[in-house]
C-alpha cells in the first residue's frame, strides 16, 4: 500500500498533468503565450540581438533605405530601426509588467475591501472608482503625464492609475458574489476576523476573473503608451519606444514606410498576444469551476 | 379500476450515454418501461440513478453531449427515437408533457405566468389571444389557484413556491396530454404544500385519465400515490413491481437496503438506522457483473462476474434484476 | 419530574429578529421582515433538540443568533450560564471555540481552494492553538468522522457529497465544542447516505457529550435523532417537548397537520390515513396574521367554532373563535415536558 508521502505525490503530479492539460490544449492561449515568450526573449536578448546600439546616431547615414546593413533603414538621425525597434520591446514589456502587477494587487486589495465589506466603506471606494473610470483611460494617463512630466516612471504611474479602477470593480463585484457563499458564513463561525477571512478565502477565489481583466488591461496599457510617447508625451527620447519609433517615422512615411508598419505591427503583435491570453485564461479557469457544479442527471 | 388500461408510452432497452473527447460513459443501460393509461408509474432513484434522464432522452430533451445509443420509445405508434426535431416538438407538451424540479427556474422570471401559458396554448393550438387567455384562466382554476382572472398577469417572484409549482402543472396540462412526467414536482416545496401539489395531480389524472410517471426518491410519497413502481439504480432498472408487491415483498437488495435506510414516522424510535454500505456507484467506472454487488448485503461471488438481466420472478408483473431474489429477505 | 433541571447549555429568552429591507427605491422604509418573534427555549448538556419549520418559520435565522452569527434584535442569549448577547467581537470569538456549526450545502460550505487538511485544520490555526497538536488534532478529527487523514492533502471536489459533510462535520468538531448547531445537515445529500451521517452524528455525541441543535424540515429524520423537538410557524415557537410528546400527542393544529403530510412507505397505512389539510399556504413574515399567526389556515379553529358557543368572528367567509383571531396565544406549559401556544389545544375541549 502507498504511504501517505507516496500518494501525496502521485496526486500532486496527477493534478498538475491535468492543469497543464487544461492550458495546453486551449488554441489561443498557446498561440498567445509563444508569442509573448518570443517578445520577452527579444527584449532580454535585445543588447545581444541588435545589430547596433539604439541610440547611436551617425549624420552620414540619415534615412537611409533598406538595405543588407539595415534591414529596415534608419531614421532621421540615422540611427538604425531594426535595433531601436528590439530595444522598444523593453519598455513596452516594462510597461506591461508593472501595469498588470500593480492594478493586480492594488485593485484586488481595494476592490476586495470595498465588496467584501460593504456599506460606507464599497459607497466611498466607489465613487472614487466610478469617477477616475469615467475618464477614458488614455486621457486620464495623459493628464498624469502631463502634471509628472514625462519618464518612464511617469508613463507607468499614469498609465496604471488610469486602468486600475477596471481591475478594482470586477474584483468588487466578484467579492460581492462569494460573500454569500456559505464557506464564507462557515470561516465566520469558526471565529475567523473579517480581514482574515478577506485575504485567505475571499482573495483567492476571486483571482480567476480578476487575473483576466489585468491581463486585458495590459494590453490597452501598452497601447496607452504607445499612444503617449507618439505624442511626444511619454518616454523621452533617445530612449525608444515603439511609440516614438511611429513618430519619427512619420517624416519619411513616403519613404520608407516600414519605419512606422513594422513598429506599429509589434505592438499589434503584443496587443493581440496579451488578448489572447486574457481570453484564453478566461476559458481554461472557467469550466473547471463550471465542471465542477454540474451535476449529472 | 377494471376498464382495460392500455401501453401508452413504451420504452424498450433504451441505452443513453455520455461521449466526449476521452471516453463514453453509459449513463442509462438498457432499460425498459410501460406507462398505462390512467395509472401512476413511480419510478425511485437516487441522484445519478438514470431516472430522470431515461425520461428526457425519451423525449429527446437530454443535453446535448448524451445520445440515445440503442433502443426505441413507440408513443402512439411513432417510435420517437426515430422522428425529427420538429415532429418530436409537436408530441412534447400535447401527449406528453414534463413538470420539472424546481419552478423557480423552470419559469421566465421577465414574462408574466399568463403570458407563458398563452404562449403554450397558441404554439400549438389556433386560438386568439382572448380564447387563449380565457383558456389559461380556466387552467388556473383547475389547479385551484386563487383569484385566476388576477393573478394571471402575476410575474413567477409574486407567486410562492407551491403556486409556481401549480403554475407549472397548468402549462403541462394546457393541451391534456395523455402521459404527464414529474421529475421530483416537489423537492423544492414544505412538506404540507407537497401533499397539495400530488393530491392535485392525483385529481387530475383521476378527471382526464391520463397517465402520471412520478419520479421520486421520497418512499412515503410512492406508497401513498403510486400503482407500479420501478426502481433504479446506476442507469439500470433493478426492480418493477405493483406498488404493494414492491413494499410487502421486495425482490431486490437493493429495494431492501432503502427501506432500511431511510427514517420513517412509524418505526420504533430506538431502531437503528441501516447504512448502505460503500459510497454510490462511479458510473464511469462500473465493477463487472452486478453494479450494486460491491455494496451488496447478499452477494455471492459470482455477482460480480455474471452479466444480470431485468428477469420475471412468479409473474411477469414483478421483475427483479437480482439473479438470488428469493434469498431477498422481507424489509421488516 | 422529580430531578431538578440542570443548568441548560444553551438559552434562547425572548428573541425576536427583523430584517430590515432598505428603504425602496422610491424612498419608502418598507416595514422589514419579522423572522423571528419572541422566541424562548433552552438546550441541555448532551442532548440534541430538533427545530422544525417549513419556509418563513425562522428556525434558521433562530440557529444563527444562537451563535451570533446573526444578531439578534431583541432578546438575550445565554451560553455555559453566560450571557454573550452583548459581548465584544474579540471575546465572542474565543467563545466560538466552544459552539460551533453544520451547514446543509456540502459542496457550498468547503472552501474549494483550500486543501481539506488546511480546512480541517483551520479552526485550530484561528484559534492559536500550539503547532505541534494541530496535525494531530486534526488527524482525530478526521478519523473521528470516519475519512483516511492520509488522503486529507486532496481538495474538496475530489470527494463525495456524503463525505464532504464529514468534512465539515470534521471542522466542526476539531475544536471539541460543548454546542452544535446543524443546519439541514442531511437534506442535500443521498438517502442512502444520509443513514451514515446521522448514525455518525449520534456516535459523536454518545461519545463527546456534545449537545446538538438539529435544524431540519423533515419530521422522519428530526424524530430519529432528537430528544427534544420544537415547531415553529412564522418565526413562532408553537409547540415544544419531549419527541414522544410531539410526535405521538401532538397538540397544536399546525403540529398535527405537519405530522398528518408527512407520507409513510406503507401503502396501506398511507392510503388508510386521513390528511389533515391545510388551508391555503403559509403567509409571508412580513405580513403576519393579527391574534394567532396560524389562524386563517387553522381547521381546529373552525372546528371549535362550529362546535362551541364562544364569541365568534368571521374572516373571510369562515367563522372562527373571537380569541384567534384576536389574542396571540402564549406559550403554555413545561418546555421540557410539552409546552404548546394555542387556545384550544388538541387534547382539551
Amino acid at each position: 500500500m502507498t504511504t501517505s508521502f507516496e500518494q501525496q505525490r502521485l496526486d500532486r503530479q496527477k493534478r498538475r498533468k491535468a492543469t497543464l492539460r487544461r492550458f495546453t490544449s486551449h488554441p489561443s492561449l498557446m498561440i498567445g503565450t509563444v508569442i509573448l515568450i518570443l517578445l520577452i526573449a527579444v527584449a532580454l536578448a535585445a543588447p545581444w540581438l541588435a545589430p547596433y546600439s539604439p541610440t547611436r546616431t551617425s549624420l552620414v547615414n540619415t534615412l537611409q533605405d533598406v538595405s543588407w546593413a539595415h534591414p529596415l533603414g534608419t531614421d532621421q538621425f540615422g540611427r538604425d530601426v531594426l535595433s531601436r525597434l528590439i530595444h522598444g520591446t523593453r519598455v513596452s514589456l516594462l510597461v506591461a509588467f508593472w501595469v498588470v502587477t500593480l492594478s493586480l494587487i492594488i485593485g484586488t486589495i481595494v476592490g476586495g475591501i470595498a465588496g467584501f465589506f460593504g456599506g460606507w466603506i464599497d459607497r466611498s471606494i466607489n465613487v472614487v472608482n466610478d469617477i477616475l473610470m469615467a475618464f477614458p483611460g488614455f486621457l486620464l494617463a495623459l493628464a498624469i503625464v502631463a502634471t509628472q512630466g514625462s519618464s518612464l516612471e511617469s508613463v507607468i504611474i499614469a498609465v496604471s492609475i488610469a486602468y486600475t479602477p477596471r481591475v478594482t470593480a470586477v474584483m468588487r463585484s466578484v467579492a460581492l458574489t462569494i460573500r454569500p457563499r456559505p464557506f464564507i458564513e462557515a470561516s465566520r463561525s469558526i471565529g475567523m476576523t473579517s480581514t482574515r477571512i478577506l485575504f485567505r478565502h475571499v482573495i483567492p477565489n476571486a483571482l480567476p476573473p480578476v487575473i483576466v481583466v489585468a491581463t486585458l488591461s495590459a494590453a490597452s496599457a501598452i497601447l496607452a503608451e504607445a499612444g503617449l510617447s507618439f505624442l511626444g508625451l511619454g518616454v523621452r527620447p533617445p530612449i525608444p519606444t515603439w511609440g516614438n519609433i511611429i513618430a519619427d517615422g512619420q517624416a519619411s512615411i513616403t519613404t520608407n514606410p516600414l519605419i512606422s508598419i513594422s513598429s506599429g505591427l509589434c505592438i499589434a503583435a503584443m496587443v493581440i498576444a496579451l488578448n489572447l491570453i486574457g481570453d484564453g485564461l478566461r476559458d481554461a479557469l472557467d469550466p473547471q469551476m463550471r465542471r465542477q457544479t454540474t451535476k449529472i442527471l | 379500476m377494471t376498464a382495460p388500461s392500455k401501453v401508452l408510452l413504451d420504452i424498450r432497452h433504451i441505452s443513453v450515454a455520455a461521449t466526449d473527447a476521452q471516453s463514453t460513459t453509459p449513463l442509462v443501460h438498457d432499460v425498459s418501461l410501460q406507462v398505462n393509461s390512467g395509472e401512476t408509474l413511480a419510478i425511485v432513484g437516487e441522484s445519478g440513478s438514470g431516472k430522470t434522464l431515461t425520461f428526457l432522452a425519451a423525449l429527446g430533451i437530454a443535453p446535448n453531449n448524451l445520445k440515445v445509443t440503442s433502443g426505441e420509445v413507440l408513443f402512439q405508434g411513432d417510435d420517437l427515437t426515430k422522428l425529427n426535431p420538429n415532429e418530436l416538438r409537436k408530441r412534447r407538451g400535447t401527449a406528453i408533457s414534463m413538470v420539472f424540479q424546481d419552478p423557480l427556474s423552470a419559469l421566465n422570471p421577465v414574462f408574466s405566468i399568463g403570458t407563458q401559458i398563452i404562449e403554450v396554448l397558441r404554439a400549438h393550438l389556433p386560438l386568439t389571444k382572448a380564447q387563449a387567455r380565457a383558456r389559461a384562466i380556466e387552467l388556473l382554476e383547475r389547479v385551484h389557484i386563487p383569484d385566476p382572472a388576477r393573478r394571471i398577469d402575476d410575474y413567477p417572484h409574486q407567486f410562492s413556491g407551491g403556486m409556481r409549482q401549480r403554475a407549472l402543472i397548468a402549462m403541462a396540462i394546457a393541451l391534456e396530454p395523455k402521459v404527464l412526467i414529474a421529475d421530483e414536482p416537489t423537492t423544492a416545496l414544505d412538506v404540507t404544500v407537497q401533499a397539495q401539489v400530488l393530491e392535485l395531480l392525483s385529481e387530475l389524472r383521476e378527471e382526464t385519465g391520463m397517465a402520471l410517471v412520478l419520479i421520486t426518491h421520497d418512499l412515503g410519497l410512492v406508497a401513498r400515490h403510486a400503482d407500479r413502481v420501478a426502481v433504479f439504480y446506476a442507469g439500470r432498472v433493478v426492480e418493477q413491481a405493483t406498488v404493494q408487491a414492491l413494499f410487502h415483498e421486495p425482490r431486490h437488495p437493493y429495494t431492501v437496503s432503502l427501506f432500511r435506510t431511510i427514517p420513517r414516522l412509524d418505526s420504533p424510535t430506538n431502531m437503528a438506522l441501516t447504512p448502505i454500505s460503500g459510497q454510490p456507484p462511479n458510473l464511469a467506472q462500473l465493477p463487472e457483473g452486478c453494479p450494486f454487488a460491491p455494496r451488496c448485503y447478499l452477494a455471492k461471488p459470482d455477482c460480480g462476474s455474471i452479466q444480470v438481466k431485468l428477469r420475471d420472478t412468479t409473474n411477469h408483473e414483478h421483475l427483479s434484476a437480482c439473479q438470488y431474489w428469493p434469498d431477498v429477505q422481507q424489509a421488516s | 419530574m422529580s430531578n431538578p433541571a440542570p443548568t441548560p447549555l444553551l438559552e434562547l429568552k425572548n428573541i425576536c429578529k427583523t430584517f430590515n429591507s432598505t428603504t425602496s427605491w422610491l424612498g419608502r422604509p418598507s416595514k422589514g421582515v419579522q423572522a423571528v418573534d419572541d422566541a424562548t427555549l433552552s438546550l441541555y448538556p448532551n442532548e440534541t433538540l430538533g427545530l422544525v419549520g417549513e419556509t418563513g418559520s425562522g428556525k434558521s435565522t433562530l440557529g444563527r443568533i444562537a451563535l451570533r452569527l446573526i444578531e439578534p434584535s431583541s432578546g438575550t442569549v445565554m451560553f455555559e450560564g453566560q450571557d454573550i448577547t452583548h459581548l465584544s467581537a474579540r471575546v465572542l470569538r474565543e467563545k466560538r471555540q466552544r459552539m460551533q456549526m453544520v451547514f446543509q450545502d456540502p459542496y457550498g460550505s468547503l472552501d474549494p481552494r483550500m486543501s481539506v487538511d488546511r480546512l480541517v485544520s483551520e479552526p485550530l490555526d484561528v484559534h492559536n492553538i500550539a503547532y505541534a497538536e494541530r496535525q494531530e488534532k486534526m488527524q482525530a478529527a478526521l478519523r473521528q468522522v470516519g475519512l483516511d487523514p492520509s488522503l486529507a492533502h486532496r481538495y474538496p471536489h475530489e470527494f463525495s457529497g456524503g463525505q464532504r459533510q464529514r468534512i465539515g462535520i470534521a471542522r466542526a468538531m476539531v475544536l471539541d465544542p460543548a454546542l452544535l448547531v446543524l443546519d439541514e445537515p442531511v437534506s442535500a445529500l443521498d438517502v442512502s447516505i444520509q443513514a451514515q451521517v446521522l448514525n455518525l452524528l449520534h456516535e459523536i455525541q454518545t461519545r463527546t457529550g456534545v449537545s446538538y441543535l438539529f435544524i431540519a424540515h423533515d419530521l422522519s429524520v428530526v424524530r430519529h435523532i432528537s430528544h427534544r423537538v420544537a415547531v415553529m410557524y412564522l418565526g413562532r415557537i408553537v409547540e415544544i417537548g419531549t419527541r414522544d410528546a410531539i410526535y405521538n400527542r401532538p397538540k397544536h393544529p399546525y403540529t398535527v397537520s405537519l405530522l398528518s403530510a408527512v407520507p409513510i412507505p406503507d401503502p396501506d397505512l398511507e392510503r388508510a390515513r386521513k390528511r389533515i389539510p391545510l388551508i391555503g399556504e403559509i403567509g409571508s413574515a412580513n405580513n403576519t396574521p393579527s391574534g394567532c399567526r396560524f389562524h386563517p389556515r387553522c381547521p381546529r379553529a373552525r372546528e371549535v367554532a362550529q362546535q362551541s358557543s364562544l364569541a365568534k368572528q368571521k374572516v373571510g367567509r369562515i367563522e372562527i373563535p373571537m380569541i384567534c383571531a384576536t389574542q396571540d396565544p402564549a406559550l403554555v406549559g413545561s418546555e421540557r415536558e410539552h409546552a404548546c401556544a394555542c387556545h384550544f389545544p388538541h387534547d382539551t375541549l
